[in-house]
Formats: C-alpha cells, sequence, structure tokens
C-alpha cells in the first residue's frame, strides 16, 4: 500500500471494477509464474522420472495415473473428504470454542496461572497425538473418539497463545487505560481484545493446521471410513495411486480450514495484515 | 483551573531486602498551577518513577502528593500524558485513537469532531485523520499522541521524554507546538527530559534531579523572554543557563 496524501480513489463502478479485478489477477498470476514453473516441472519430472526408471506402478504411481484412477474413485473420495472434513471442523471448533475462554481465564487469573498454566507448559511437551489409540479403545470406531483427538491436537494452541495473547498489554497502554479511569470492561472490549488478537489467530492458524493431521492419525488407528482410512486401506492393497489421491484431497481439506481461518483473520483484523506488509 | 501539585517527601524504593532498589527520594517539590516545569536527569534517577506517582499509576513508598491539597490516592483522570513510547494502538485511524481516549472515559466522541480536527491542523496533522498508526513516520506518531493527550483539555500534563526517539528538526517543530498550545492554554506541565536546551527552552522552572535515588537539589527559574523563538535561543542570557546547568552535571560527573 502506497502512503500518501492523496484521497484513496474511490471503488469503480460496474466494468471498472471488472477491469481492475482481472488485472489484479493476471499481476497475480504474473507474479507467481515461478512458483508455477516450478510446480509444473515437479510433477513432470516425477512422471517422466518414474516412467524413465522404470518404476513399477505398486511403488510410485505417475501424477497422471494418480489423477485417472482417482478419478475413477471419485464418489468415494468425495464422501470420505466430507466424513474427514466433518471430524477437523467439529473438533476445531470444539477447540476453539473451549481454549480461547480457558485462555483468557488463565491470562486474567493469578491463581490460575500458577496452578492450570505451568499444568499445561508441560501438557505441551507430551505428544498429545499418543494418546489417539487409548481414545479408540475406550469409545470405539465412530465420529466422537476422532472429534476428541483433534480438539486434543487443537486446544493447546489455541489455549497457550491466548494466555499469551491477553497477558502481555504494554504497560503503557494499561496505564493509559488506567488513567482514564475506564473499568475492566470497557477497557477489554476496547483495548485488550483488539490488542489480543493478532497473537490469537497465530494459535488458530497453528490449529487448523493440525487439525487434519489429528483427524488422519485418529482414522490411521481405527475407523471404517475417512480419508484415513481410505489412505490406510489403499496402502494395504498395494495402490499407491488411490493413496496418494487420498493425501489430494486431504491436502485440499487442509487448505480450505487454513484458508478459512486466514479469511477470518482478514475480515477481523485487517490493520493487522496491511501492517504487516511492511 | 490548572492545579498545583505539591510532593511532600517523596520516595520510591522498588522490591523489599537485599534486592530493593532505591529508586527516587526523598522529594519535596511544589509545582506552581500554571507554571512549565522540566525534570532534568541522568538516565535511571527516578523521572519517569516521579512522574508515575504524579499521575497516581505507582504507589509511593512513602510521603505523598497533592493536587491542589487533595491526596493522590488512586489513577488521577482529570491529566493528560504521554508516554516515552506513544498509546496509539494498530487498529485505529488517526482520529480514532484520539476518540479513544474520549471513549475510554465513557464519553460521546461525536460532539469532540470539531476540537479533533483543530487540534490537527495545529499539529499539521490535518489530512491524516483517517490514516493508520503505520503509515505514519515516527515524529507524525508522536504528534498524533499529543492530541490523544490533550483531546479531553486536562488542566495538568504529564510528559515522559515524548520527543526521545525524534530526529532533531522533527523535536524542534514539535518543541514549538507544545509552547504555543502552553501560552494559550496555561495548564500546568510536568516535562521529562535529558535535553538540557529542551528544558532551558520551554520551562518556567527546571528541576535538576541528581544521578539515583533522584533527589531535587536545584530548582532553576528560567527567566526568559517568550515566545522562546530562535533569537532567545540564540541569546547570551539563554547559553548562560544551558553552560550552568552542564556545570551542574558535570559536578555530578555525570557529564
Ligand atoms: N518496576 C521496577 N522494578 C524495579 N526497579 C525499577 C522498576 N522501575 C524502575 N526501576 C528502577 O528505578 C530506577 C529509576 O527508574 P526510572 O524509569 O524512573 O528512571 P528514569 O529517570 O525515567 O530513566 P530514563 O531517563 O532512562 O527513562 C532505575 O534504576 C530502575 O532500575
Ligand atoms: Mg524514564
Amino acid at each position: 500500500m502506497v502512503s500518501s496524501n492523496a484521497p484513496r480513489d474511490p471503488v469503480p463502478a460496474g466494468a471498472g471494477r471488472l477491469i481492475r479485478a482481472v488485472e489484479w489477477l493476471v499481476l497475480r498470476i504474473a507474479a507467481a509464474w515461478p512458483f508455477l514453473l516450478f510446480f509444473v516441472g515437479f510433477f513432470l519430472f516425477w512422471e517422466y522420472a518414474v516412467i524413465l526408471f522404470g518404476v513399477p506402478g505398486y511403488i510410485l504411481p505417475t501424477p497422471s495415473e494418480i489423477v485417472t484412477r482417482g478419478w475413477a474413485d471419485i464418489p468415494r473420495l468425495l464422501d470420505y473428504t466430507l466424513v474427514t472434513g466433518t471430524e477437523s471442523v467439529l473438533g476445531y471448533l470444539l477447540a476453539v470454542a473451549v481454549g480461547l475462554p480457558i485462555g483468557l481465564a488463565i491470562a486474567f487469573s493469578p491463581m490460575l496461572r500458577r496452578t492450570v498454566y505451568p499444568f499445561f507448559v508441560s501438557l505441551e511437551m507430551v505428544p498429545k497425538i499418543a494418546f489417539a489409540p487409548l481414545f479408540i479403545a475406550w469409545l470405539g470406531f465412530g465420529l466422537l473418539p476422532k472429534v476428541i483427538i483433534v480438539v486434543l491436537v487443537c486446544f493447546f494452541p489455541v489455549a497457550l497463545n491466548s494466555i499469551h495473547a491477553f497477558g502481555s498489554l504494554s504497560d503503557e497502554l494499561t496505564r493509559f487505560c488506567r488513567s482514564t479511569g475506564a473499568g475492566p470492561l470497557r477497557t477489554f472490549w476496547k483495548v485488550r481484545l483488539p490488542a489480543a488478537l493478532p497473537q490469537c489467530f497465530v494459535g488458530f492458524k497453528y490449529a487448523a493446521l493440525n487439525a487434519t493431521v489429528g483427524a488422519t492419525i485418529a482414522e490411521f488407528m481405527g475407523s471404517d471410513q475417512g480419508l484415513g482410512f481410505y489412505i490406510s486401506i489403499a496402502t494395504g492393497n498395494m495402490r499407491p495411486d488411490l493413496a496418494f489421491a487420498g493425501i489430494f484431497f486431504l491436502t485440499l481439506l487442509g487448505l480450505a480450514l487454513f484458508g478459512c481461518v486466514t479469511l477470518a483473520e482478514r475480515l477481523l483484523i485487517p490493520w493487522h495484515i496491511s501492517q504487516r506488509r511492511h | 483551573m490548572a492545579a498545583t501539585i505539591d510532593i511532600k517527601s517523596l520516595s520510591k524504593t522498588f522490591g523489599t531486602g537485599p534486592q530493593a532498589v532505591h529508586a527516587f527520594g526523598p522529594v519535596d517539590l511544589t509545582i506552581e498551577a500554571g507554571s512549565f516545569v522540566s525534570l532534568l536527569g541522568p538516565s535511571g534517577c527516578g523521572k519517569s518513577t516521579l512522574m508515575l506517582m504524579v499521575a497516581g499509576l505507582l504507589e509511593a513508598s512513602e510521603g505523598a502528593i497533592y493536587f491542589d491539597g487533595e491526596r493522590v490516592g488512586a489513577p488521577r483522570t482529570d491529566i493528560g500524558i504521554m508516554f516515552q513510547d506513544n498509546t496509539l494502538v494498530p487498529w485505529r485511524s488517526v482520529e480514532g485513537n484520539i476518540a479513544l481516549q474520549l471513549e475510554l472515559r465513557g464519553l460521546d466522541p461525536k460532539p469532540y469532531a470539531g476540537r479533533i480536527r483543530d487540534l490537527l491542523r495545529s499539529v499539521k496533522l490535518d489530512g491524516f485523520a483517517a490514516r493508520h498508526p503505520y503509515e505514519l513516520s515516527g515524529g507524525m506518531q508522536q504528534r498524533a499522541a499529543f492530541c490523544q493527550a490533550l483531546v479531553h483539555e486536562p488542566e495538568t500534563l504529564l510528559f515522559d521524554e515524548p520527543l526521545g526517539k525524534l530526529d532533531a528538526m522533527t523535536r524542534e517543530s514539535i518543541r514549538t507546538d507544545l509552547q504555543a498550545l502552553w501560552m494559550t492554554r496555561r495548564p500546568t506541565v510536568v516535562f521529562v527530559t535529558h535535553s538540557i536546551e529542551e528544558a532551558v527552552q520551554l520551562s518556567s522552572v527546571v528541576c535538576v534531579v541528581t544521578p539515583r535515588p533522584g533527589r531535587i537539589e536545584r530548582t532553576i527559574e528560567i527567566d526568559l523572554p517568550w515566545p522562546r523563538d530562535m533569537e532567545v535561543k540564540a541569546s547570551p542570557a539563554f547559553t548562560r543557563y544551558v553552560h550552568d546547568i552542564q556545570g551542574i552535571f558535570r559536578d555530578y560527573g555525570v557529564l
């Protein structure tokens, strides 16, 4: 963004706006061409290296095989994407709904800071995913154990970043608020909350990356549907082409989740994004 | 009416036991209503500590502070404070940041629109009302913070080295703004600075603070004509004050 004293252009109407959007798109593609070229090059290399070295299909398929075989199985892949997506999104939302208020409470309560907080920090060292088999054993093959495992891997980034976010208002801003005589509630809405949001989103985004990982591993452990289940069955059947197709849809799922969180960040704290660009 | 500030055998010690740091005092000082008093002293002598105690944002270890005879016990809401690092928030425009001072006080900023505009014009920030802090230079941010500290029309102003991080030219121009404001409205101003010249130029009284634990052994009335423009700064009398104060710091072993 260019800083100048001139007023910003008014939003152009109709055709003007379309031309601008197309212009923007062309510019973005133009700016991304080295990456796109690399991307295309990578898959071409993969394709022809497999053919050239005669790697058998049950070890490593070519990208074109993955696409054609995956396409043939598309109804099941979409179905399972929905299953894994449901687990991830439910678990993620639950982790945020629980982690954010708990983080808030710990940030503002000296008592909790001395008891629960160090407990959380030490739990952070435990690889949460190691609990997955236990939850499967306790709760069976259904949706619930998967959601709980996703909650487990998403909760800590959300909670710990919220504690950090709400507990680190600068001395100067704290004093400024006190000098106005504002009560705790008004200070919270006007200053503490907006000041904390960027750090909260660091946690939200990190958790979004964890969500699909948690769901997939939970499905590896024990399930009869979902992309994790699909990948492990395909691998067992010596069908790496289908496993890759499953991985592709998992990637799409992860990207979609991360994209939604990034979009929310953009909408909620646009000032932070524009500041970060500098 | 601007307030007279009485500081009575005030001192501050941080911590307890062997780790205690005696930061400041004991100090007795009277700051007359409508005067411009500078606190001039080396780094770490307790200037910020004193400022926070005056504002009621930090408890004194001993002694007390009185505003027109009323003892300071809680944060005072009738003052304007400018800190070394400005208190602009990144999610609000310049205008919104100034309004924040009012909103935190439970005031509706709408009736103040005209006043905000006048303030911005007085520091040459008109045209930047809708900009965000990251779009401003350091000096412009500090000028916006200046408006933020003044919008609720405080009768007492506390400045803790607000110009510390600025370049010489910007400092000079904000000093001029500050002086003009003081001359027209005559608030009581307490101004912390490291710069001897700045203190002599702006103040009716300069308090020289000793190295930590800070004490005020010398208060010097600056008897120079107002406004203290370039002519005054070039006068022998001005140079004399600066020289004398340098002498005091040399005797303290600071210079
Ligand atoms: N919260 C605190 N805890 C312990 N010691 C403190 C605290 N705040 C300040 N001090 C000590 O008190 C002394 C005075 O600090 P203060 O910030 O008032 O100095 P200052 O004169 O404003 O310095 P400067 O010009 O560098 O800003 C310093 O020696 C500092 O170490
Ligand atoms: Mg200081």
